[in-house]
């Protein structure tokens, strides 16, 4: 299969007090069509990826709203597939291209996290859960803490070595001008933070973000950059595990990203030591950890020692993961995130991101989770 | 004297966390020996954040069904006696039911009388029994008491569940229920008014006027009746409000110290209300031998007294051991401080 | 948004007899810090996942919890217990937690 990204954009990720929705949208999907040197009249359809505009805002309906707001009239949709969200959205939006039903579609993720109470956004992100964890009391962070826990006790990794995660992460996002947090920070620092649920410290866990990121894709009979590198998608694959821990086999992996990356591999031809560049669903720090693994890029038990190592650091590793900084420190506006993935391979790719390009960068991935695993969505992109 | 009543399985329950008195006094400056001294209580139970008298009720009930070893769908009444009730209107009776599997097939119904609630249920229990209108019948004393700050009663509120099963077949009896009586009055010696978080009191006039009147007035007519004198008796439990009221109300009647200390539970729980003497008697039951005679007598203020005569049977020995005791319960101890029970008691 | 529907308690009450008493141990848990809505007054407070016989699991609160009771392996039982803070008119919501033995 082959889907042509077209263009990209994205707006800043942070605390954009200032800014609402609309403005994020139409700011992301503007850089979007000037990236592709397109005009909305050329866009067929609309696909749109959120997952808390319901819960906190009371507004649902985004397909039709978005298209509106954009002067789009087209057909438009809404995916909602918690913090995989975006990945389902540009998944879908590959779908209705590959069965011929349009041919240029506009995919759009967005997340206004920053006007509600962190307790209120805490208890609507556990509407990814199942309901026992909400009856229990559960979180995010703490569910996370239990897939940590298991895999500590498994492997007898310890905090430190999961520290190093938001670690590497920090440091890529000083090279990113539009991440939410342009600093350094240290293990220590990491350890110093608070517990929020043991295991798991503040600074393992990725923030509360506003944001929007935006892509144009095309069938691949469209017109060819001449000065560009083309950027293709060469798989897209979705899978599912249990909706709560309770009906997971282990909990040292995520099965629903096994099996979808096993499923993009295939669909791509690649292997995982093809990969140059990967952007992965690193909500807690833990779960970078286990997605390296999922992913096949190294053995169970071992990845965190390898991140330690450097061996996905910009500059020091051959597979680079995260440059844009990640959920951690570029931010995690939810539904945006699955998009801006693929928006940051999609520069990489063209050899275009400056400060963090990962040289020779030729096969790209993204790893993108609803929930604490029930579904993910794996993309493999490459240039030409 | 009745034919046809007695328990064949009682359950307690009590909440793990224990505050002492001392941290009580300490922090309001009263001398911690001296109260620990005029009121005969050491520490008292206070539930957990997400407990309350419905909680505990379950858990004593669950206790009390293991002991009988009869289906849940066996009992055809449910009274559940208590000031706490979490509902002002909606019945503990149907949420417990619930909870223990009981089916559909039951009468249900939320008593309350400050501190003999469910030994009001036990006699209600034993009319139904008696006239031949059920089998098996539930009976639950449950509270979760609130104190003022700073008031007497905080040095004693208490918390805690009593679960009885009450039967009419005589081959179920593990302690045959011979005879009851009441003593009632409207003496306002303490009370709630609707909607008001705490109770109030009269101070000393709960002591002559009320207490002791009443259990006083209900164990005299009920030993009269029976032609029946103190030494009979293996064993005494009255309702404990405190350490000094139901040594003093004891040894007035003529009954001796070692009558009444194995049932003394106060001291180390406080006064869980509803649940007080039928957590005595509780205490009891798990020491006494067969064919051993016990008198038990509540009171609630308002005023009213519950006096009843129980003899144990041979088979009260093994089927006791089939569930935690009040032994296991006293044990089973968290010792929190005076602002944590703020916080779990919701005063902050 | 939290107010638990009186009709979905009333949905659960079978399961919470079903699992009243039953026993297990802990396969995995945390120490919640930063609780959602509803459950601010009992933070921090254990979340643990248990399997119980026929290898059924399920997940709840830990209670009358002491520091060396938070490890795997650590064996449980399924009592009765508020869920969370009812609102000042709503339904009580009562459910299934778990305790040390």
């Amino acid at each position: 299969m082959k889907i042509e990204v077209l263009g990209v954009g994205t707006t800043k990720f942070g605390e954009l007090w200032e800014v609402s929705p609309r403005t994020l949208v139409k700011e992301a999907v503007s850089e979007a069509l000037s990236d592709a040197n397109l005009k909305l009249a050329n866009i067929e359809a609309l696909y749109v990826g959120n997952m808390l505009s319901g819960i906190l805002g009371g507004q649902e309906n985004l397909g039709a709203l978005f298209a509106e707001e954009l002067g789009l009239f087209v057909p438009a949709f809404k995916i909602e597939g918690a913090c995989a969200s975006g990945g389902l959205a540009v998944h879908n939006a590959i779908n209705s291209i590959l069965a011929g039903v349009y041919k240029t579609v506009l995919v759009v993720g967005v997340e206004k996290m920053t006007d509600y109470n962190p307790g209120e956004v805490v208890s609507a992100l556990m509407g990814a859960g199942h309901d026992e964890e909400r009856l229990a009391g559960m979180t995010f962070p703490g569910l996370y803490a239990m897939l940590a826990r298991s895999y500590m006790e498994k492997y007898g990794t310890t905090e430190r070595d999961l520290a190093v995660v938001a670690v590497k992460n920090h440091h890529h996002a000083t090279l990113n001008s539009k991440a939410q947090f342009q600093f350094e920070v240290s293990v220590d620092q990491v350890l110093k933070s608070p517990l929020v649920a043991d295991p798991l410290r503040l600074l393992d866990c990725s923030p509360i973000s506003d944001g929007a990121s935006a892509m144009i894709l095309g069938s691949e009979r469209q017109e060819r950059s001449k000065t560009r590198k083309t950027v293709w998608i060469t798989a897209s694959s979705v899978a599912t595990d249990s909706l709560g821990l309770v009906g997971r086999k282990d909990l040292t992996s995520l099965a629903s990203a096994v099996e979808a990356a096993r499923k993009a591999y295939k669909m791509a031809g690649v292997n995982p030591q093809d990969i140059d560049v990967a952007e992965v669903h690193d909500c807690f720090s833990i779960a970078e950890v286990i997605a390296c693994e999922d992913l096949g890029f190294f053995p169970k038990g071992e990845a965190a020692g390898a991140i330690a190592k450097g061996k996905t650091t910009l500059g020091q590793g051959r597979l680079i993961i995260n440059p844009s900084g990640g959920l951690k420190a570029c931010g995690h506006p939810v539904g945006a995130t699955g998009v801006k993935q693929i928006v940051e391979i999609t520069t990489q790719l063209r050899g275009e991101e400056g400060l963090r390009q990962v040289k020779g960068a030729k096969i790209g991935l993204t790893h993108n989770v609803g929930g604490s695993g029930a579904v993910a969505v794996i993309h493999v992109l490459k240039n030409e | 004297m009745l034919k046809n009543v007695g328990i064949a399985g009682f359950g307690a329950y009590i909440p793990a966390n224990r505050l002492p008195i001392r941290e009580v006094a300490e922090f309001w400056g009263k001398d911690p020996q001296d109260v620990e001294r005029s009121l005969g209580v050491i520490e008292k139970a206070i539930p957990d954040a997400d407990e309350d008298a419905v909680t505990m009720a379950v858990e004593a009930g669950l206790n009390a069904l293991k002991m009988a070893k009869i289906s849940p769908e066996a009992l055809e009444a449910i009274y559940i006696g208590s000031e706490s009730h979490p509902y002002a209107v909606n019945p503990s009776a149907t949420i417990v039911g619930e909870a223990l599997g009981v089916g559909r097939n039951y009468l249900a119904a939320d008593l309350e009388f400050a501190c003999k609630a469910a030994t009001a249920g036990m006699e209600n229990l034993a009319g139904l029994l008696e006239a031949d209108l059920i089998n098996y019948g539930l009976v639950i004393g449950s509270d979760a008491a609130q104190a003022k700050p700073h008031d007497a009663l905080e040095y004693t509120a208490g918390a805690g569940a009593a679960a009885f099963i009450l039967s009419r077949k005589k081959e179920d009896f593990l302690v045959q229920i011979l005879d009851f009586t009441s003593y009632s009055s409207d003496t306002p010696d303490f009370w709630r008014r609707d909607g008001v978080p705490y109770p109030s009191h009269q101070g000393r006039f709960s002591g002559k006027p009320a207490f002791f009147a009443h259990v006083i007035g209900a164990a005299k007519k009920l030993l009269e009746k029976n032609k029946m004198k103190p030494t009979d008796f293996s064993y005494c439990v009255f309702h404990m409000p405190n350490g000094k009221f139901p040594v003093e109300v004891a040894s007035n009647l003529g009954f001796e110290k070692e009558q009444l200390e194995p049932g003394l539970v106060v001291n180390k729980i406080g006064n869980p209300y509803s649940a007080s003497s039928l957590l005595g008697l509780c205490a009891v039951l798990e020491i006494a031998k067969p064919r051993e005679l016990i008198f038990l007598t509540s009171y609630g203020s308002g005023a009213g007294a519950d006096s009843f005569i129980l003899k144990t049977t041979k088979i009260l020995t093994t089927a006791r051991k089939r569930v935690l005791g009040i032994k296991e319960y006293l044990n089973d101890r968290r010792e929190i401080s005076y602002s944590k029970y703020l916080r779990l008691t919701n005063k902050i | 948004m939290n107010r638990i529907s009186p009709v979905k308690i009333w949905r659960h009450q079978k399961e919470t007899a079903f699992f009243l008493r039953k026993e297990g141990k802990i396969i995995s848990w945390t120490l919640v810090r930063t609780p959602p809505e509803g459950f601010e007054r009992e933070a921090p407070y254990p979340v643990v996942l248990v399997e119980l016989e026929k290898g059924k699991r399920r997940m709840g609160q830990l209670v009358d919890w002491q520091d060396k009771d938070l490890r795997v392996g650590r064996k449980v039982k399924a009592v009765y217990r508020r869920i969370k803070q009812p609102d000042p008119e709503g339904i009580i919501p009562y459910g299934i937690k778990f305790k040390p033995i």
